[in-house]
């Protein structure tokens, strides 16, 4: 089928199989290697990306139900070549390992930030169900506290 | 490739140079071993250029002064990359800023330097390539010291190095390591260079560095196995039956081959894709990923079931029992005699079993190889932790000599022990010798689960008499294990009966114990079994420091003051001690603390190194727990980078926690029942505690790391429960007891 959809502020159209997952398509289609096949099943989150403002694990989300979508990827997660606040914190823990379940992470924290700028661990224990094998977890925590209090101190700086 | 045979002869020079440089038994090793292309044909091939000079395999430098280390050890998360370049790039004088880092190919030079073999496993990546990426450092900073000495005509003690330079300070001159290296290159090594003494070092010996692959791993751009792309290159997926073993009865490829986008449908018959291991699989290669699994599903293959039949985990967990009930046991320790012991005190004997469960690696990156197989070459572009493995079963599987395999190696998305071998990898040279193109096969989850080489059961029955003050004065240990060693090592054991890796722990007891037996049955399954992070460290302790807790109990004592009491009695205890104490006091466990929470404690020896872990949990008597801090005490005789050490340890904290609470592998139909994630059930972030890791610096001999983490977690966790509930759980994963950790409810 002929789709098109905005993938990190660029359009783009596209004739695949309508039963391409999202995150094949964003893989091979697209080249945007930094979202990960874990599971297939939803279940890892490693291939967590932004869809119309909604987190949607891209390996069980069939393309056809992209049209028109805004989707954002770890590679579009930078402003301005600026480092979001959540990739900085990530920095600053040394959070990951293997890293290979980072990115699903990281986008995973990104939205939890814009819904709730400063999380509880409860929050945090609610909103992100990823799973990392190498165990960064508590390091996961950290950086997600450390990120609210820069988009804080950001907002801050801004009044 | 036209760059082949040029860089054949210069590393062959190369490979002489690092030759001479060291000690007799290396050499011996490396001329037997050495292979045509030696070391490191990734080198830039011409040193007359003025591109690189290559000082030996693991070092160059280039006329902007930049070194590039070439690494041997794969980089899969415990951050080596970062601490193996830090001790080379210090050893040499470089500049961290201006230090770049090369994966290595497979060579010689790149080999375990203890075991003759490349891998990346068992914590042995800074314990044993320490002493020998410093000599080549050392002497690569000689040869350097020695071209400027040359050039200015004068004595090289006058010369001192620092920051990527070479300093005349007496004339107040200064040479760049780039306007010296090809000099340098043409020196012969020294024989025995001067390492730096521990006062000098500046990047390691508790220094935090930032870890060099980090910034790529949060924004994307880190290239894992899955992630590469070769020109021309299909795409490939897999599907094996449920039944291990099974084969092809029949297969119609047809109505697959027909799909949009494939490019074929390779059926393997009896392909050799690991050590001693061969498969039938039907690998559907297509132009995209996607095209390549949904065409799987028009293949119509049926397969027979294999003659070991279709068991479950009833017919394994039967196996155990059968080898207990008459199985000859071998011998693996037998001081004094514990059946006398036993039989003059047996009404008050005291015996258990203990039982730790199956285990899948399961790394989050799933099993992927790119691959191509032009006539008499095979290149790989592989994340694995065996690189020369991989090498060796290529060279077999397609017939072709094996330095005509070149495996390049990429980051790993985890590996504990997985990545050792290379049945991906075969898999998916066949796929494209069929196709005559770069093929990168992936596996999907469901494969992973169905097709690892698992962590097998651990079952050990014990009995154990006391003495009059409550120590064991005999114990008689059985262990039954399937091999873990076989299929990632490619010698015979010294013991055919003994696996070396299944008695770990068990054959060097701390406690002393006057009469002791220790036997161990190494028992045939139908199922592939392999190491797996903590090897047979993780479940002997998790027998012994559970035992020992019982112990404790039955002689109505602190089962931290118990342990001291008993360790002080036997020399050559002392760090144990120390960690043990250090734990006790940073966990509040040395005095009666005054909170509502329960605490367990083990330790021991692994991998080189001492560990105390202490696992502070609130308990209710439902088995509700809820962990609120584990404490790790660590002498690894000097610790290198205490930030990256300690991620590696918070890190084992939660694979131990996995494997003891929910995760476990069982058995249907002849194959894995668990099929992904939901069945296989890791630790989720609820569940991952606060960690707290402290570090002895005793100064002695380097220990591992990787492996350590997990080892105290389980018994101190069952400790821990006991303390709190009186019930002593003797079988992992802890699930099955009814055991639930505070965040349970995110499980499926």
């Amino acid at each position: 089928m002929k789709i098109s959809l905005t993938i990190n502020q660029t359009l783009h159209e596209l004739d695949v199989d309508e039963t391409t997952p999202l995150l094949w398509v964003l893989r091979d289609e697209l080249g945007l290697k930094g979202t990960k096949f874990g599971c297939g099943a939803g279940l890892c989150g490693a291939c967590s990306v932004h869809l119309n403002g909604n987190v949607v694990r891209a390996c069980s989300f069939p393309i056809k139900f992209a049209q028109d979508a805004n989707v954002t990827t770890i590679e579009g997660l930078k402003q301005n070549g600026k480092l979001h606040a959540v990739q900085q914190a990530w920095i600053e823990e040394q959070v990951p390992q293997c890293g290979y379940c980072q990115p699903g992470f990281i986008m995973a924290a990104a939205h939890l930030l814009e819904r709730k700028t400063n999380p509880s661990d409860q929050d945090i224990d609610q909103s992100v169900t990823n799973l990392c094998r190498c165990g960064t977890y508590e390091r996961v925590r950290a950086a997600i506290h450390r990120a609210a209090r820069f988009v804080s101190h950001e907002s801050h700086e801004a009044h | 490739m036209t760059t082949a045979t040029k860089t054949v002869e210069i590393n062959r020079r190369h490979f002489l140079r690092a030759t001479a440089l060291l000690a007799g038994g290396f050499m011996v090793r490396w001329e037997i071993a050495a292979p045509a292309s030696a070391a490191g044909a990734t080198v830039i091939t011409d040193i007359s250029d003025a591109k690189p000079a290559v000082l030996n395999p693991w070092i160059q430098i280039t006329p902007d002064n930049w070194t590039t280390i070439v690494v041997s050890q794969a980089e899969m998360g415990q951050g080596i990359e970062t601490t193996l370049s830090a001790i080379v790039a210090d050893e040499l004088g470089s500049d961290w800023k201006r230090v770049r880092r090369e994966n290595s190919l497979v060579g010689p030079a790149y080999q375990n330097p203890q075991y003759h073999w490349q891998f990346t496993g068992n914590a042995e990546s800074i314990r044993t390539f320490h002493d020998y990426v410093r000599t080549l450092a050392a002497a690569a900073r000689e040869m350097l010291i020695a071209a400027a000495a040359a050039r200015w005509k004068i004595e090289p003690e006058q010369l001192r190095v620092a920051d990527s330079f070479i300093f005349d300070d007496r004339n107040g001159r200064k040479a760049s390591f780039g306007e010296l290296a090809v000099a340098a290159s043409k020196i012969a090594a020294p024989a025995k260079p001067k390492l730096k003494p521990r006062k000098d070092w500046k990047l390691v010996g508790g220094v935090e560095l930032e870890r060099v692959d980090i910034p790529a791993k949060i924004d994307g751009s880190a290239v894992f196995g899955i992630d590469v792309v070769v020109p021309n290159m299909a795409h490939a997926a897999v599907p094996f039956p449920r039944a291990f073993g099974a084969t092809i009865e029949r297969v119609n490829t047809d109505a697959a081959k027909a799909m949009p986008g494939v490019v074929d449908i390779v059926v393997l018959r009896q392909a050799l894709t690991a050590n001693g291991e061969k498969s039938d699989a039907v690998i559907a290669v297509a132009e995209k990923y996607w095209q390549a699994a949904r065409a799987l599903s028009a293949v119509d293959v049926s397969w027979s079931p294999p003659p070991t039949g279709l068991f479950d985990s009833k017919t394994i967990e039967a196996a155990y029992e059968t080898a207990f009930a008459g199985k000859p046991f071998e011998p693996v320790v037998h001081e004094g005699d514990a059946d006398k012991r036993l039989a003059s005190d047996a009404e008050n004997v005291v015996s258990a079993e203990y039982h730790s469960g199956w285990q899948a690696h399961a790394p989050l990156e799933p099993m992927n190889c790119t691959a191509f197989v032009d006539g008499d070459r095979c290149t790989l572009w592989a994340p694995t932790q065996g690189q020369e493995m991989c090498q060796i079963v290529l060279s077999y599987g397609l017939g072709i000599p094996k330095q005509n395999v070149i495996v390049n190696r990429t980051y790993l998305g985890g590996g504990f022990g997985r990545r050792l071998i290379a049945d991906y990898a075969a898999l998916a040279a066949y796929a494209s010798r069929a196709v005559h193109r770069p093929v990168k096969l992936i596996w999907s989850r469901e494969m992973d689960m169905a097709r690892d080489h698992y962590r097998p059961a651990f079952t050990q029955r014990v009995r154990a008499a006391l003495g009059a003050d409550g120590a064991p004065a005999a114990m008689e240990i059985k262990l039954v294990a399937p091999t873990i060693l076989r299929p990632v090592s490619p010698g015979p054991f010294p013991n055919p009966k003994i696996d070396p890796l299944c008695v770990e722990a068990l054959d060097e007891i701390a406690y002393p114990i006057e009469n002791l037996k220790v036997g161990f049955h190494l028992l045939d399954v139908p199922v592939p079994t392999m190491v797996w992070r903590t090897t047979g460290a993780g479940p002997n302790f998790f027998f012994l420091e559970s035992f020992i807790d019982e112990l404790a109990h039955r002689a109505d004592e602190d089962p931290y003051r118990y342990r001291r009491r008993l360790l002080a009695k036997k020399s050559g205890n002392e760090r144990l001690l120390a960690v043990l104490d250090l734990a006790a006091e940073k966990s509040g466990m040395a005095r009666p603390a005054n909170d509502e929470l329960a605490r367990g404690i083990a330790c021991g020896f692994g991998f080189g190194s001492y560990f105390a872990q202490v696992v502070e949990a609130r308990v209710t008597d439902d088995l509700t727990v809820d962990i609120r801090r584990v404490v790790s005490v660590i002498d690894c005789g000097t610790v290198l980078d205490p930030r990256i050490a300690s991620a590696s340890i918070a890190s084992g904290v939660v694979w131990g926690l996995s494997q003891a609470y929910a995760a476990e592998i069982s058995f249907a139909d002849g194959g894995v029942a668990e099929t992904n994630f939901n069945g296989y059930r890791i630790l989720t972030l609820p569940d991952a505690p606060p960690t707290e890791t402290h570090f002895i610096d005793s100064g002695q001999k380097l220990g591992g790391i990787g492996e350590l983490g997990p080892l105290g977690v389980p018994p101190a966790l069952t400790n821990a429960i006991f303390a709190a509930t009186g019930k002593r759980l003797r079988a992992l994963p802890l699930a099955r007891s009814g055991v639930k950790f505070r965040g349970s409810n995110n499980l499926a």
